[in-house]
């Protein structure tokens, strides 16, 4: 992998109850010690293979400059953040969304309001640093993540305050779920983030047995809740609508419903 | 490694896989390019795969190209969300309008079997009032044929699928499946509880193209979720699984990797085969006495256009215009509940509960037509992309409530929208890998159609919140993809008769989703498959008409139950005696 800085980190969560850090942790999450991988002899192999790579093989950074990926990496902490995961435990997303765009591989669609995804890159790079330049007259690596949290908002509220010869050009709620899906389809994809909300992950040839009720299989483990809060003020522990009004947009249309 | 619980996995397959147990042997017949085969039939998915078979084992000579891959189950499909994008047509095509639709694997499949490799599976019959909406509620068009002249194939390909179902469907044309149902899952148990205490009739365990019992060579479900990831136990139905075998065994020919350019014309005013590029992008010419399109709703419009020439400018079999249009979605809203007890989702089949309370047109309500609930499941990056749109969530806000992600339950609304002719699929100036123009897909949202989904989507919360649900939110998206050549009786306003077979070209089918003048509220996976051996029937009964002459024979051909797959039908299903 290009040697990439990764900005500080300063963020903490808090226990709500006494209001003391909640350090770092290998496997955040409700469910104490439950571990996918500790079930892959029961996967096929094909299955494996692909889920083991995925682990194994973190790609390169091939498309991305190393500026763009710097940034890349500052962004992606804040869209989907790992603070609470200690450093051995941080699941990679740059080198795999930039795999997905050296290769050139798509969804299968693009929309007719943006460009092609590796320009759409280029170009909302650009656009976030105008932004924090224009609301902090500094890069985007260089403010606090509080901070750059209010700079991606504005992505989020398809309210951007500066680079609008960038946003004439692309539609600006479509960048920002292209980044979100991006980042999630990383981050979900991978083992340790099963272990944290409880997912079974590969389940062929075995399946499952325990269909109702949310019951556990015996492998499983039942859920243990923990309260946890933000150190500081940080915009997305809140749930507001992209542009304020989701009503209006056709969503990414993934394959997992219907 | 240890020796597994179950058994010894992971031992390379030495044949090519269609599940776990069933498997082909391979090469193929393979035709000479200069042979003149009967029928070529271009795309191998829901439809192309029943055609294939149909023609094979009645005799003629059949080749179907297939732009992707023929999968070996074992190898090539896997039980990860993350690792099954090569099941779904990821090529480039450009998506606008005012509501554009999303692609890929929304709703288009590649490689043999096509979209039922990675479809959910639900199969609904059409109501019979689907098929004469103008006459009835003045809206959309109406068929050029009625329920009843497809009822045959419903109830033929319910037992070839087969179809798990409940003991009797109330609703449209009230009926039974002959196999039994599924137990319910977590969703499923929502909907039912949620109906129930509203009074809406419900049913559970299907209708679903899934095996609850083991068939043949094919395993029943195993419950693990991943029917959209394709089904690598053999349960849910493929025609890669179901139909295939056969068509092969039968001596038809499956060029994989094999994109059709265009079909090519003689000066007669008939198609006289199709070009084609094989895997390595070299360009071959396979001469046929018919040809088939079974490309779908985006790439049978395509292909249609991109086949222009001298005499057909505008693209083959388009004299009316309507090649592309009246392309069609269903609104397919996501509907996400919050409990606080946990629900699992990832188990069992997305699809395994249904109502279609809400199906018919309500004169109370103020619109036409109406909309079913489903139960759907989405896994964990579906279900993180869902509540980027439902909640806005990102940072934070994705973190946390994706760690809830075992308390929330999904329900799909499943609404019919209206065929428009400004909804169409046309040629885009980008080229794909092979210079051949994209296709651009436009989609607009009309009155009646904003109306019906906003309806559906209120009525759906409504059940989320009486089933329990602390938190109730919402996605809209579509589903599926129907229309685009469609039929009817009038040449001027639509692309190919009741049969497939085009207007303007008479030795020219279209067999797909794209086929269909409106969609109804039911899944359109049972009526594409039910056309397919519809159109196979006539293409058998009046073949020597249909390879030599203009004549266009309307009898209805007699059904050949005969000439179905032997060993996915007819065992132990008690009433095929009287059908």
């Amino acid at each position: 992998m290009a040697a990439v800085e990764t900005t500080q980190r300063k963020v903490v969560l808090i226990d709500p109850a006494t209001g003391k850090p909640i350090p770092p942790r290998a496997h955040p999450g409700y469910y104490p010690g439950y571990r996918t991988l500790a079930q892959q002899e029961y996967w096929d192999e094909a299955t494996r293979k692909v889920v083991l790579n995925r682990i194994r093989r973190v790609p390169d950074i091939r498309f991305f400059s190393a500026d763009e990926a710097r940034l890349m990496y500052a962004i992606c902490n804040r869209i989907l953040p790992q603070d609470d995961r200690d450093e051995e435990h941080r699941v990679p997303i740059v080198p795999f969304i930039d795999k997905r765009l050296f290769d050139g591989r798509i969804d299968g669609y693009r929309f007719q309001s943006m460009p092609p995804d590796r320009q759409a890159y280029n170009l909302g790079l650009k656009g976030i640093d105008e932004i924090a330049n224009h609301l902090y007259t500094s890069r985007f690596l260089d403010i606090g993540e509080a901070e750059q949290e209010i700079v991606l908002k504005t992505l989020h509220d398809a309210k951007p305050p500066a680079g609008q010869e960038i946003w004439d050009g692309m539609s600006v709620h479509r960048f920002w779920m292209l980044l979100v899906q991006d980042c999630v389809e990383v981050y979900y994809a991978h083992p340790w983030a099963w272990d944290e909300i409880g997912y079974g992950g590969p389940a062929y040839p075995r399946g499952y047995m325990r269909l109702e009720g949310g019951q556990p299989e015996p492998w499983e483990v039942e859920e243990k809740r923990y309260e946890w809060q933000v150190s500081g003020e940080f915009v997305s522990d809140n749930y507001e609508f992209i542009a304020g009004e989701a009503e209006h947009f056709g969503s990414p249309g993934q394959g997992g419903t219907h | 490694m240890k020796t597994p619980l179950l058994g010894e996995f992971g031992s390379p397959p030495a044949r090519h896989m269609l599940g776990p147990i069933q498997h082909i042997d391979v090469p193929m017949k393979r035709y000479a390019e200069t042979e003149e085969v009967d029928f070529c039939i271009v795309g191998i998915g829901s439809a192309g795969g029943v055609l294939l078979q149909r023609l094979a084992r009645a005799g003629f000579q059949v080749v179907g190209f297939e732009a992707g891959p023929f999968w070996d189950t074992e190898r090539d499909w896997v039980s990860d969300e993350s690792g099954s994008h090569n099941l779904y047509w990821e090529d480039l095509r450009i998506t606008g309008g005012s509501d554009p639709l999303a692609l890929g694997a929304n709703n288009s499949g590649k490689g043999v079997g096509g979209g039922s490799v990675h479809w959910a599976a639900f199969t609904p019959r059409l109501h019979p009032s689907d098929f004469r909406i103008h006459s009835e509620d003045g809206v959309g068009v109406d068929w050029p044929m009625t329920y009843e002249e497809l009822k045959p194939y419903y109830e033929q390909l319910e037992l070839e699928m087969p179809v798990s179902g409940p003991a009797y469907f109330p609703w449209g044309d009230p009926h039974g499946y002959a196999y039994g149902p599924h137990p319910l899952g977590g969703v499923g148990d929502v909907l039912v509880k949620g109906c129930t205490r509203l009074g809406i009739r419900v049913v559970a365990g299907g209708p679903v193209a899934i095996l609850a019992g083991s068939h043949g060579d094919r395993q029943h479900c195993i419950y693990r979720g991943f029917c959209l990831q394709a089904c690598k136990v053999g349960a849910k139905a493929s025609t890669l699984i179901t139909h295939v075998p056969d068509a092969l065994r039968n001596g038809a020919e499956i060029r994989d990797n094999c994109m059709v350019s265009r079909v090519n014309m003689n000066k007669e005013g008939r198609t006289c085969g199709v070009s084609y590029f094989d895997r390595h992008g070299v360009e071959h010419v396979q001469k046929a006495k018919v040809v088939i399109v079974s490309g779908y709703a985006i790439e049978t419009p395509r292909l249609l256009l991109n086949s222009a020439c001298p005499g057909f400018e505008n693209g083959l079999a388009n004299s009316s215009d309507t090649v592309g249009r009246y392309l069609m979605a269903q609104a397919g809203n996501v509907i996400l509940g919050r409990f606080d007890q946990l629900v699992r989702m990832y188990k069992a089949p997305p699809a395994h509960a249904l109502t279609e309370e809400f199906y018919e047109t309500d004169p109370k309500r103020g619109f036409a037509r109406g909309f079913a609930i489903q139960t759907v499941g989405p896994l964990p990056i579906a279900f993180a992309k869902q509540m980027m749109v439902a909640k806005g969530a990102w940072g934070w806000g994705m973190r946390r409530v994706m760690m809830d992600y075992n308390h929330w339950a999904a329900l799909g609304l499943l609404g019919e929208i209206l065929p428009w002719p400004d909804n169409r699929v046309q040629l885009a100036a980008e080229k794909d890998r092979f210079g051949i123009p994209v296709a651009k897909v436009t989609f607009n949202l009309h009155d009646d159609d904003k109306v019906l989904a906003n309806y559906g989507k209120n009525k759906v919360m409504e059940v989320m919140r009486a089933a329990g649900a602390e938190e109730v939110v919402q996605e809209s998206r579509y589903a599926h993809l129907v229309g685009a050549a469609r039929m009817g009786a009038d040449p001027r306003t639509s692309v190919v008769d009741k049969y497939g077979r085009t207007h303007d070209i008479p030795n020219l089918f279209v067999c797909d989703g794209s086929v269909m003048p409106t969609q109804g509220s039911a899944n359109p996976g049972l009526t594409i498959q039910a056309l397919a051996a519809r159109t196979a029937d006539y293409l058998i009964a009046y073949s020597r008409e249909i390879f030599t002459s203009k004549k266009r024979p309307m009898e209805p051909p007699p059904i050949r139950r005969h000439l179905a797959p032997p060993e996915t039908w007819g065992k132990g299903v008690p009433r095929i005696a009287n059908l």
